[in-house]
């Protein structure tokens, strides 16, 4: 939920339900003081009534005044406490009946006692009340409709410049070189973010560009030296009063030689397609892609005794031949060279799936540790970088590389997309 | 033949230019891009081994001196970078083919010895080493005027071979010279054995002489 909204449901529920409490306690105290009004009017003519018979030591004639009715009931009772209490009053104009206040008291005539009973209409104090609460729940209602739409609109013109930063934040690409760009705005707290974010990413930006550059130039640096062990390796062979052993040792240093090489590419590689620098792209054919590789690594397939099924369909993408060619490559080479002897590879390429299967370990590899750098089998001597490679180049056009083990092969699968 | 060399890292220079000059070039070295350029403006060379990275500048500062002057050396550049850009810009401004670092000597030679070639044989393209002569172009192969059918592999491992030839070649060179690197170093060395085998045959069998030397643990000879 939205902050937006839950301020909103908050502030909506506090102002509801106090201006409820406050309008049933408001009711009340009205109610009460016109009750006491009431009352005390009720109280003057009781006053009125006891005077009336002081005066003239008779009981008044019961008159029925437009507002109130008295009536006198002779008693017994020597001792009544005066009680004032809701009653039905008859209006005898409207012919209907109204709600009414009562009050009765004790009286004493000529030495007998009666109970006096007078009751006053309370109509217009319940329409006075009426009318208070029909303001107080109109005034309710446009309050709450206000503060609605204050918070709605205000709220969300307020914090858009937050959602500006967050956007930026969230198509943030550490390899691109773009920045993020300050927000404009009046409010201090999301000028300080939209800074600190800035910042930030300047300084992310400024380190990966740097530990890249760092990668790139270390690779770099290591191919001369390189290429003086492998060179003097060459002239040292040449020499043919060594014996074989030692032979044997130069030809180990050669392969590491080779090795650290192909390390070494493969680190460059990585970098290049991080940075998205061969950008080579052309419209080029899967399927012819892989059939020429297929060509490539007849020997190697036929060596091994491998079973090669192939069920290609032609499928056009826009992408770099050199990095495609890589792709499919390492896809082979993976298959061939962690397979077992008379295995089997399957390649299916229809619509825009390609998979890869193939025999070999009977039990299937971490599916989220193979695409790692330097992740490698226990048995491999490759150079740990082919998958991570191969994902690389996946994430570089948008496709989706999938592992999974089916009945004993291991099967690589990816989603290419077709050139818009 | 006449080269020269460009390289600032000099133990390499001092490998490239000895490997060369045994085997009979004629060698001259060059650390920087000054004394390179200085010695191109004075003598004529066959070829020249450039390297790109070099302190004083880069190397195309070269070819395009070379471009300017009007001069038809040979440029083999030697590149610690293996980009792209930097390839297709070298060949471009005149840079006949591009090698990257490390290389065996072998493969710098065959490389080298392929460029020359073609520019300086010209319509000739017949290349004669003893009793098998080879049309370039055809890419047919004789022995002792008969003609003898090899495979792709067999075809570039004999011209690598003559490139170097009275040189030990190591496995590993003629594996990276064949498959690049998309091959195990020890499975190949069981293919190089094979294509060895049958190249070694066919010439035997239209020569009766064997051509090749096996330095046993290393690699071969081709003598």
């Amino acid at each position: 939920m939205k902050l937006a909204s839950h301020y909103n449901k908050v502030s909506v529920i506090i102002s509801v339900s106090v201006l409820l409490v406050s309008g049933l306690v408001y009711y009340l105290i009205i109610n009460h003081i016109a009750r006491q009004q009431l009352d005390d009017g009720l109280s003057e003519e009781v006053a009125e009534v006891v005077n009336y018979v002081a005066q003239n030591h008779k009981l008044p004639k019961p008159v029925e005044f437009d507002e109130d009715q008295t009536s006198f009931a002779k008693t017994t009772l020597t001792h009544f406490d005066t009680r004032f209490f809701d009653a039905p009053y008859a209006n005898p104009k409207e012919k209907k009946v109204e709600a009414g206040r009562a009050v009765s008291a004790l009286i004493n005539a000529d030495g007998e006692n009666y109970v006096v009973t007078i009751i006053e209409s309370r109509e217009d104090t319940e329409y006075l009340i009426q009318i208070i609460s029909a303001i107080t729940l109109a005034l309710t209602a446009v309050l709450l409709g206000i503060l609605i739409i204050t918070n709605r609109y205000v709220l969300n013109g307020l914090w858009r410049p937050f959602y500006r930063i967050l956007d930026q934040v969230k198509w943030f690409n550490v390899a691109d070189a773009g920045k993020v760009a300050a927000v404009d705005t009046k409010v201090d707290e999301f000028k300080d973010l939209g800074d600190a974010v800035a910042k930030m990413s300047a300084r992310v930006t400024l380190e990966y560009q740097g530990l890249k550059a760092f990668t790139e130039n270390a690779s770099h640096e290591m191919m001369t030296p390189l290429a003086v062990i492998t060179s003097k390796l060459d002239m040292l062979i040449q020499d043919e009063t060594l014996q074989p052993d030692q032979f044997a040792q130069i030809t180990d240093i050669y392969s590491a030689a080779s090795r650290l090489s192909r390390i070494n590419q493969s680190l460059l590689l990585l970098v290049k397609i991080d940075n998205n620098l061969l950008q080579d792209t052309e419209k080029l054919n899967v399927e012819k892609v892989i059939m020429e590789k297929a060509q490539q690594f007849h020997e190697m397939i036929i060596n091994k005794n491998i079973q090669l099924d192939m069920e290609l369909t032609s499928l056009e993408i826009n992408a770099s031949r050199y990095l495609i060619d890589v792709l499919i490559n390492n896809l082979f080479s993976n298959a061939i060279r962690h397979n077992k002897n008379s295995g089997n590879i399957k390649i299916e390429l229809s619509g825009n799936r390609l998979q890869f299967q193939n025999t070999g370990d009977p039990n299937p590899l971490q599916q989220d540790a193979i695409f790692e750098r330097f992740y490698k089998g226990r048995t491999s001597d490759g150079t740990g970088l082919g998958l991570a490679i191969i994902k690389n180049i996946c994430a570089l056009y948008h496709c989706e590389i999938k592992y999974a083990f089916k009945k004993g092969m291991h099967c690589f699968c990816i989603d290419f997309f077709k050139p818009v | 033949m006449k080269l020269l060399i460009v390289e600032d890292e000099q133990t390499l220079r001092d490998t490239i230019e000895k490997y060369f000059t045994e085997e009979g070039s004629i060698c001259e070295v060059a650390e920087n891009l000054k004394t390179a350029l200085k010695k191109i403006a004075v003598y004529e060379y066959d070829c020249i081994l450039l390297d790109i990275g070099l302190p004083d500048g880069d190397g195309f500062a070269i070819l395009e001196y070379l471009r300017a002057s009007g001069k038809n050396e040979c440029v083999l550049i030697i590149s610690a970078r293996n980009s792209l850009d930097d390839k297709i810009k070298g060949l471009n401004i005149g840079a006949d083919d591009y090698i990257t670092k490390p290389f065996h000597l072998a493969e710098l030679k065959a490389r080298l010895m392929a460029i020359v070639r073609r520019k300086t044989f010209g319509s000739n393209n017949i290349l004669t080493y003893n009793e098998i002569s080879i049309d370039l172009l055809g890419r047919n192969v004789m022995v002792n005027d008969k003609v003898t059918v090899l495979t792709k592999k067999e075809y570039d491992m004999l011209l690598y071979f003559i490139a170097n030839k009275g040189k030990v070649i190591s496995k590993n060179a003629i594996a990276e010279h064949l498959w690049g690197d998309e091959m195990d170093m020890l499975d190949s060395f069981d293919f190089i054995y094979t294509h060895i085998k049958n190249l070694r045959k066919k010439l035997m069998e239209l020569s009766g002489k064997d051509f090749f030397a096996t330095i046993y643990g290393i690699g071969y000879k081709f003598v």
